[in-house]
């Protein structure tokens, strides 16, 4: 059996701080000597590319390419390690082992997906090999908000699935049918990330009402920044900020990551 | 003159066209088939040994006896879920998930759209 973990990041409703957290997490845990990969699968969105430093003109192969048989999955590997750049936080992943996957983010290519569909034979197997060819010891998937079949599939195939919502009746609602579905697919290891709490309120009274509420563990509660909206993605805010709270609690989630067996 | 290699690879591409689990039809499962296709979609190919082996590996309680897993293979065959290629213990199961079905927008827009995108 594959000796890499699967990690699905995924929330009910967009604006949750998904891929911010899904490239800090895999930043962190990359920190901690492991071999780590990040696909994004949200192929109608990208986003995350951005975070490592990545743009349009830096952008090489893509999961689109693998997608269309115009790649491998080894040449859509952007070895995060060797181009971490002159940004403060990401300088600290250099020579680490980290990987991004990026979706692209031309036009056309993205049209074409939402026109053509998706051959998931093909997305399963560039998701299995990455874990392979990588030699990865975990692998996070930047999922589409809401449900699809893409989130469906990587929700299916993983050890770990974190689901954010922030403390707002509609995340919680649609983390509920969120949670429902991972359960009867059976995930292993199911976690919640809460993000965006206003630091008015007790994190430790939000954290146990909703594991109450979901019979399932928070792994974190993250407060709404200012200073992580005024960061606008040119870096990893918790290696550039390493005591803010924020980053705080996000080393939090990554620990209860790695303790996941 | 197309060899056995080439026969087995239309074969395989002729079964897949024909059908595919989606990720939705997991969630209706039996635990023992989801049991079996979430090995399958981790692993994607497996010999009938090997799956016969990470069987025994599993904690008791989600362990499917030899009877069980045959009886959940040719379910899961007959379905095109997986796709068998040989026979009893040199067999081959291989996952075979549907397409997601691209959009029902009518070819005009696309076509658009695509010249938009090329300028």
């Amino acid at each position: 059996m594959s000796k890499g973990k699967i990690v699905s990041i995924h929330s009910f409703r967009g604006g949750t701080g998904k891929s911010n957290t899904t490239a800090n997490l895999a930043a962190q845990v990359a920190l901690t000597g492991k071999r780590v990969g990040v696909v994004d699968t949200d192929i109608q969105s990208p986003g995350i590319h951005v975070l490592f430093g990545l743009d349009e003109t830096k952008m090489g192969k893509t999961l689109n390419d693998f997608l269309h048989d115009k790649a491998t999955i080894r040449e859509v590997g952007f070895p995060v390690g060797e181009n971490t750049g002159d940004a403060e936080g990401r300088a600290q992943l250099t020579g680490k082992n980290l990987w991004l996957f990026p979706s692209s983010i031309r036009g056309r290519e993205i049209s074409q997906i939402l026109k053509e569909g998706i051959d998931f034979n093909r997305l399963n197997e560039g998701l299995q090999s990455t874990i392979s060819e990588f030699d990865l010891d975990y692998l996070f998937i930047d999922t589409h908000p809401g449900l699809n079949e893409e989130t469906l599939l990587s929700i299916a195939t993983s050890d770990i699935l974190i689901i954010i919502l922030r403390p707002d009746n509609q995340d919680l609602q649609g983390t509920s049918v969120t949670i429902d579905i991972a359960r009867s697919l059976d995930v292993p290891h199911l976690l919640l990330m809460v993000n965006k709490a206003l630091p008015k309120y007790d994190f430790a009274v939000i954290k146990a009402g909703i594991e109450a509420q979901f019979n399932a563990p928070v792994a974190g509660v993250l407060p709404l920044s200012f200073d992580l909206a005024d960061n606008a993605s040119n870096d990893l805010f918790s290696l550039k900020y390493p005591e803010h709270d924020w980053s705080k609690a996000l080393r939090g989630v990554a620990e209860a990551i790695l303790a996941a067996q | 003159m197309p060899g056995v290699f080439d026969r087995l690879n239309k074969e395989i591409e002729n079964k897949q066209k024909d059908g595919g689990i989606t990720p939705l039809d997991l969630v209706e499962l039996s635990p023992a088939l989801r049991r079996i296709m979430k090995i399958m979609l981790r692993e994607l190919q497996m010999t009938y040994p090997r799956l016969r082996e990470v069987m025994d590996e599993l904690p008791e309680a989600e362990r499917l006896t030899p009877a069980s897993l045959d009886e959940a293979l040719v379910a899961l065959t007959e379905q095109f879920w997986l796709i068998r290629i040989g026979e009893r213990e040199k067999a081959i199961y291989k996952v075979n998930l549907k397409r997601k079905a691209g959009s029902s927008l009518a070819n005009g827009i696309w076509s658009s759209l695509d010249q938009k995108l090329k300028k």
